[in-house]
C-alpha cells in the first residue's frame, strides 16, 4: 500500500503539459533503478494529463503500477497524478488529488505558473501529502472516521460483556442477600421465643 | 383494482330499497338525495375521472416495469441489452414523477372540495371520505410501483456486477489489457466527450472499433477467445465490459465516496442502538441493585433485634438470683438426699 509519486501538472488541453510540482518515493527500489523509475513516472504523468479530458478521472494500469489521474481544468487547467500500487484503495486517492489541488490553487499564485515556467514553483506540502498518504487509513478523514467508529464499536462490545457479566453477579448476590435475610429473620424470632416462653429459670 | 365506478349499482339499490318501503315521505326524501347527488355528479365525476386517469396510467406503468424487471432478470452474459434497459428506467421515472404529481394535484383538488363543503350531511362526509380513500389508495399503489422499481434496479446492479465478474475470470489474464485498451482507444479516439453520464451508445462502436483492432493481437485473448462462441460475441462482451466500465468510472468515485458515507452513517447507528441496549441493561440492574439494598436493611434490623433479645436474656438470667437460688437449692437438696440415701 504504497504511493510511488504524486504530481501537479499543467494540462492546457491540446498542448503539452508541464509537470508543475512533484514528490516521489522511491525508496522501494534498488539505487540503480531509481533513476530510470523517476523518469518513467515523470512521462507517465505527461502522456496521463495530456490523455485525460478536463473534470475527468482516471486510473489506469500498468504493470503493477496504478495510476490515479484527475484533470481538474477550470481557470488554471491543473491536473494532479498519483502513481501508487495496486493495493492503494482508490477512492481516498482521488480524494487526495482533490486536496492537493486545491491545497495548491490556494498556495501557489498563478502567475507563477500560467506561462509553463515550473521553475518558480515552492509546494513543499507535496513531500507532506505524500508522506502523509502512505497509509490512507489515518490520512483520509472518512477512512479515519470508519476506524475511530469500529474500534468504538469494539469497545462498547466489550462494555456490554462486562455489563452482562456484572448482571450475572448482582443476580447471585440477590439470592444471597435474600437468603441471607431470611437466616437473620430466624434468628431474630428465635432469640424472642428464647426470652418469651418457658420460663424455667 | 383500479377505481370502478359504481353509481349505476348505488341507484339500483336506493331503486330497490324504495320500492320496497311504503312510506312516500322517504322517498321523497331519497329523490332529493338523488338530486342532490346528480348535481353534485359534475365536480365529483371530474375527480373520478382524474382518478381513474392516474389508475390507469400506474397500470401501464406497471406492466413496463414488468417487463423491465423481466429484461433485468436476465442472466445471460452475451445478449445484455442496456440501451433498452436504461431507456426503459428513464421513461419509468419520468412515469413515476408524473403520477406524483398528479396523485399531488388529485389530492389538492379533494381538500379544496372539503373545504367548499361546508354541509355536515352524513352523505358529504361519505364523499369526502371516499375522496380521501381513493386519494389513499392511489398513492400506495404508487408507492408499491416505486418499491418494486427500486428493486429492479438494485437486481439489475447486481446482474450487472456478476457479469462483469465473470467475464473478468474468463478473461483475467487480459484483463490488463483490455483496461488498457479501452483507455487507448478513449484516448486516441476522444479529446471530447459529449455525454459526461455515458450513456455509451456512442462510444460503444468506437471502442468496438478498437477493441477489434487490439484484441486479436494479444495471443492469450485469442486462446481465451476460442471458449466463446464467435469472435463477435467476445468482442462484444469485452465491449460490454468497457461500456460497463465507462459507466462505472463516470460513477465510481462519487458512488463510492456516497457508500463510504453510507457505512459510516450505518455504523453511527448501530453505535447508537448498542448505546440504548447498554443503558436498558443498566436500567434492570438497578432494580435488582435496589432489592438487595432493602435486603441488606432487613437483615441489619433483624441481626440487631436478634442482639437486642440475647442481651435482655441475658440481664433477665443474670439478674434473676431469686429463681436461681431456689433451682440450685432444689439441686443441692437433691445431692444431699441422693448421699444420704447412698
Amino acid at each position: 500500500m504504497k504511493i510511488f509519486s504524486l504530481a501537479v501538472v499543467l494540462a492546457p488541453p491540446g498542448k503539452t503539459c508541464t509537470i508543475l510540482s512533484s514528490a516521489s518515493d522511491l525508496s522501494t527500489f534498488s539505487f540503480y533503478q531509481r533513476g530510470s523509475v523517476a523518469e518513467f513516472m515523470a512521462f507517465f504523468t505527461k502522456t496521463l494529463s495530456e490523455r485525460t479530458p478536463q473534470g475527468q478521472r482516471q486510473s489506469v494500469q500498468e504493470n503493477n503500477y496504478v495510476a490515479h489521474v484527475y484533470n481538474r481544468g477550470g481557470a488554471e487547467q491543473l491536473a494532479a497524478v498519483l502513481i501508487a500500487d495496486q493495493e492503494y484503495p482508490v477512492r481516498p486517492a482521488f480524494s487526495l488529488l482533490t486536496k492537493l489541488l486545491d491545497d495548491f490553487v490556494a498556495k501557489v499564485p498563478q502567475a507563477s505558473y500560467a506561462n509553463a515556467n515550473p521553475g518558480g514553483i515552492t509546494f513543499s506540502e507535496i513531500e507532506i501529502y505524500l508522506q502523509k498518504y502512505q497509509d490512507p487509513r489515518q490520512a483520509d478523514a472518512i477512512m479515519r472516521v470508519q476506524a475511530e467508529l469500529d474500534e468504538t464499536k469494539i469497545v462498547l462490545h466489550k462494555t456490554i460483556e462486562s455489563v452482562l457479566e456484572r448482571g450475572e453477579k448482582i443476580n447471585d448476590l440477590v439470592d444471597r442477600s435474600n437468603a441471607l435475610s431470611m437466616q437473620s429473620k430466624m434468628f431474630y424470632k428465635t432469640a424472642k421465643k428464647q426470652n418469651s416462653c418457658c420460663l424455667i429459670m | 383494482m383500479p377505481v370502478q365506478d359504481r353509481t349505476n349499482e348505488f341507484r339500483a339499490c336506493v331503486e330497490s330499497i324504495r320500492n320496497r318501503s311504503s312510506l312516500p315521505a322517504r322517498a321523497e326524501a331519497k329523490q332529493r338525495l338523488l338530486q342532490t347527488r346528480g348535481r353534485g355528479e359534475g365536480s365529483k365525476s371530474e375527480l373520478t375521472r382524474m382518478a381513474s386517469a392516474i389508475g390507469k396510467d400506474i397500470s401501464s406503468t406497471n406492466i413496463k416495469l414488468g417487463k423491465l424487471s423481466q429484461l433485468a432478470k436476465r442472466k445471460t452474459l452475451f445478449d445484455d441489452r442496456p440501451v433498452e434497459i436504461s431507456e426503459l428506467t428513464y421513461i419509468i421515472k419520468q412515469d413515476i414523477a408524473s403520477l406524483n404529481k398528479q396523485i399531488a394535484t388529485l389530492q389538492a383538488h379533494v381538500k379544496q372540495r372539503k373545504q367548499q363543503n361546508t354541509a355536515k350531511t352524513s352523505e358529504s362526509k361519505q364523499l369526502e371520505e371516499h375522496n380521501h380513500n381513493v386519494v389513499m389508495l392511489l398513492q400506495s399503489k404508487l408507492a408499491d410501483t416505486s418499491m418494486t422499481f427500486k428493486d429492479v434496479l438494485e437486481i439489475r446492479t447486481q446482474n450487472m456486477k456478476e457479469s462483469k465478474d465473470r467475464t473478468e475470470q474468463f478473461m483475467h489474464s487480459t484483463s490488463a489489457a483490455t483496461s488498457q485498451a479501452p483507455q487507448n482507444s478513449l484516448l486516441f479516439a476522444h479529446t471530447q466527450r459529449q455525454d459526461p453520464m455515458g450513456d455509451g451508445s456512442k462510444l460503444r462502436f468506437d471502442s468496438k472499433g478498437k477493441s477489434r483492432a487490439v484484441t486479436p493481437n494479444n495471443g492469450d485473448i485469442l486462446a481465451m477467445d476460442l471458449t466463446s462462441a464467435e469472435e463477435g460475441t467476445a468482442s462484444h462482451n469485452g465491449d460490454a465490459f468497457m461500456q460497463m466500465q465507462l459507466v462505472e468510472q463516470q460513477n465510481d468515485y462519487i458512488q463510492s465516496r456516497s457508500t463510504a458515507i453510507e457505512s459510516i452513517e450505518s455504523t453511527i447507528s448501530e453505535l447508537g442502538q448498542i448505546f440504548t441496549q447498554l443503558a436498558q441493561m443498566v436500567a434492570e440492574q438497578r432494580e435488582t441493585v435496589q432489592r438487595i439494598d432493602a435486603d441488606t436493611v432487613d437483615i441489619a434490623s433483624n441481626v440487631s433485634g436478634a442482639q437486642r433479645e440475647l442481651l435482655k436474656y441475658y440481664a433477665s438470667i443474670s439478674s434473676n438470683r431469686w429463681l436461681m437460688l431456689k433451682v440450685f437449692g432444689v439441686l443441692i437438696v437433691f445431692f444431699l438426699l441422693f448421699i444420704l440415701v447412698s
